[in-house]
């Protein structure tokens, strides 16, 4: 039986855009890019969990750009930690705060626990810490994925997570092959839910609809047992666009289809915001193109690249088992 | 010993970073057409790049191989020929990734070097931007567009060439305009770009900078913590959380302003920054929220003033302003300080609202990078425009 003998915070959702605090817990003097969502997505995530919160960070653009040379943007306390390793990062400031309490070294109260990592850290590196973590389910914690889709912090290398035909500096278009990069992205929020029954949240974020997103990271932080969310940050430097339609972007890849919006909360599947009305018919997706378009790293795509990329969404969207989550169909299905 | 030629090349990171690459690439090559050896390359320090940091390559030339060795035998050049400035904005100033406060633009020019600059603007206004200089020093005005793209995408609007035209208009011992034709059309290059080189050559003006001309200011510095100084852990202390602002007319306090990292400004990554018309701000948070740098200070009234420290000019609050013209992306070239827009909106409306029409009227619009297919083909010819001095 699952054992948390401290107290879990209350964390209620923000009522609406409006009654979001005005007190910042990351804030400004950070060596980001313009437009960095990535950026964003530390600050919305620690408005969200509050003064009371230790947060990790894994190697990556958030960890090099916020901390450069002993400086810093967190008012509450950060840690870095090694590329791999936001999962036993987590699992062991959880364990130790969890510790101090029992042995009375420390007033039990509610310390939010997060440990953050990019696409390349979580989705590449730390898989498998991650995965050991979400199956320990005495500790109260939550690990999120910054998805930037490149290793970016080291100039835009290939990961697990970019997406397909992209330009990056291992697959550039050349003159014989037009498309160096032909994997499709990794299904991580997906692949994490249906492989760890017991964790009681996982869910997907887009920083351009900031309200719902914090409101995950509050419903992550406070239900009880390790969590997970997978959030995805338009970078303009990798993506190669100019950083004052970040946020564009960011609505463009929920209302293509192409990013869905869901959590998944004890077992139970919700899609929620844009997704939620594509999936019951009251929006209609918009054509990828209108997302690649804005985008150099997609700019040698020819109409039969963009043909591809829209039938793999369509596929995700029409054919599987859980669009977008779960990328089978079951046999009783079959047409 | 011979004699050794450094050229530096000021840019704003990723956006110029191609652009910047061409050139210093180019340098050594037209240099070597002359059997001059040399060397480029990109500054360690300002790697990996963001968008709009500023960063810098080098070009190190010498007359023989000894010369050059004993060059490169630094980290980086101490002192420079040519400082090449792709982006007048930054005649501010410079902090970049490897530094903490501000470098001014001139910093490693030798006595009576010359900084070449690509602006649209006059010698007057770049001068008195540019921090004063104990010896005298040349100005260079390469008329046109700052270029911008981006890492994957470049715009090819000749800015590389026509540099590489004024450079070798001021400094022919490095390498001749003959010498650089040829290495353009060698290198496969549009004929044309040879001809913009040449064009560039020919039109090149400069102007000398006397020592009591510049912006007097004393660069700002920060003392970092030292290792002795560090607590147990190599710890640092976070920031400390913000406080309420104070209404300068009424004295009413309210609103929140978070505090900032101390020892990093945004003053130098911005080309653009917002002007905020608090007249028609409908309060509704989205500048406010969407700020990646948090930059915006909430005021007692619950209005939303842009705070220049740590502005950096992404433009998203422009983006996802819901009413028009409420909050809008302004040149960073028209202003000469940092001043906090409510404040002066707060002290004098009347007066604000002249500002501000004269800050978004009087200057040219900016962009900044891809923001859809085709977009670069259709800025060229205006680059070209702009060169010519139409």
């Amino acid at each position: 039986m699952a054992t948390i003998d401290y107290p879990l915070p209350k964390l209620e959702p923000f009522k609406g855009q409006k009654k979001i605090p005005l007190e910042e817990f990351f804030t400004s003097g950070h060596r980001t890019c313009q437009g960095c969502e990535s950026a964003l997505v530390m600050k919305m995530m620690a408005k969200a969990a509050g003064p009371r919160t230790i947060v990790l960070g894994s190697t990556g653009c958030m960890y090099v750009a916020n901390t450069t040379y002993y400086s810093t943007s967190w008012v509450i306390p950060w840690m870095h930690t090694q590329l791999g390793s936001s999962g036993s990062a987590a699992l062991g400031t959880a364990a130790g705060l969890k510790a101090l309490m029992r042995k009375g070294k420390m007033k039990k109260e509610p310390i939010n626990v997060i440990a953050f990592c990019g696409d390349g850290g979580g989705a590449d590196m730390g898989l498998s810490a991650i995965s050991a973590t979400l199956t320990h389910p005495d500790y109260n914690l939550l690990i999120l994925m910054y998805d930037n889709e490149s290793y970016a912090n080291t100039d835009i290398q290939l990961s697990g997570s970019t997406p397909y035909g992209a330009n990056t500096t291992f697959s550039p278009p050349g003159k014989v092959k037009r498309i160096l990069h032909h994997r499709w992205k990794k299904n991580m929020a997906g692949m994490l839910a249906a492989g760890h029954p017991e964790c009681k949240y996982i869910a997907t974020v887009d920083m351009s609809y900031g309200l719902q997103a914090m409101n995950c990271v509050r419903k992550a932080l406070s239900i009880g047992g390790p969590t997970f969310i997978h959030s995805l940050d338009p970078c303009p430097k990798g993506w190669d666009y100019d950083p004052m339609i970040s946020h564009d972007l960011g609505e463009l890849a929920v209302t293509t289809g192409v990013w869905p919006l869901y959590e998944i909360e004890n077992g139970l599947l919700k899609l929620y915001g844009k997704t939620k009305e594509i999936a019951e018919g009251r929006y209609k997706r918009l054509p990828v193109r209108d997302y690649l378009l804005r985008q150099g790293r997609f700019a040698h795509f020819k109409d039969e690249d963009f043909d591809y990329f829209q039938s793999k969404i369509d596929q995700m969207w029409e054919k599987w088992l859980y669009p977008g989550i779960i990328p089978f169909r079951a046999e009783l299905d079959k047409e | 010993m011979g004699r050794l030629f450094a050229v530096e090349i000021v840019y704003r990171g990723i956006f110029q970073k191609t652009l910047a690459k061409h050139i210093s690439r180019a340098i050594v090559l037209a240099a070597h057409r002359e059997g001059k050896p040399g060397i480029s390359f990109g500054r360690y320090g300002d790697s990996p790049e963001r968008n709009g940091i500023p960063a810098k390559a080098f070009a190190i030339v010498a007359t023989d191989d000894i010369t050059l060795e004993e060059g490169m035998a630094k980290y980086e050049p101490k002192e420079v020929d040519i400082t090449i400035n792709l982006d007048d904005t930054m005649c501010k100033g410079v902090e970049s990734w490897a530094w903490y406060g501000l470098q001014p633009i001139n910093r490693l020019l030798k006595a009576n070097g010359t900084l070449i600059v690509t602006s649209r603007e006059e010698p007057e206004k770049l001068i008195a931007m540019c921090h004063r200089k104990e010896a005298p020093y040349k100005l260079a005005i390469v008329k046109g567009i700052p270029s911008f793209s981006g890492l994957w995408v470049f715009k090819d609007d000749h800015t590389d060439v026509r540099v590489l035209g004024a450079v070798a208009r001021v400094l022919p011992e490095l390498f001749s305009i003959e010498s650089l034709k040829q290495m353009i059309l060698d290198d496969g290059e549009n004929p044309l770009k040879a001809t913009s080189a040449q064009r560039s050559y020919e039109r090149l003006t400069t102007v000398t900078v006397k020592p009591n001309q510049g912006n007097p200011e004393k660069p700002y510095e920060f003392e970092l913590l030292k290792w002795t100084e560090m607590r147990d852990g190599i710890t640092i202390p976070a920031i400390t959380p913000g406080h309420a602002m104070k209404d300068p007319v009424t004295g009413q306090t309210g609103g929140f302003q978070p505090e900032r990292n101390a020892t990093f400004k945004k003053f130098s990554t911005r080309t653009m920054r917002p002007v905020v018309n608090f007249d028609t701000c409908i309060k509704c948070t989205l500048c406010w929220l969407q700020c990646p740098d948090s930059c915006f200070d909430v005021t007692p009234e619950g209005l939303y003033d842009a705070n220049m420290v740590s502005c950096c000019g992404c433009g998203v609050c422009e983006a996802v302003c819901p009413v028009p013209n409420c909050v809008t992306m302004v040149n960073e070239i028209g202003f000469s300080d940092n001043a906090g827009q409510w404040e002066m909106w707060r002290k004098d409306k009347e007066g604000y609202g002249t500002w501000l029409k004269d800050k978004i009227e009087s200057h040219p619009v900016r962009s900044h990078g891809f923001r859809y297919r085709g977009q670069y083909e259709e800025q060229v010819p205006e680059a070209l425009a702009a060169a010519e001095g139409d």
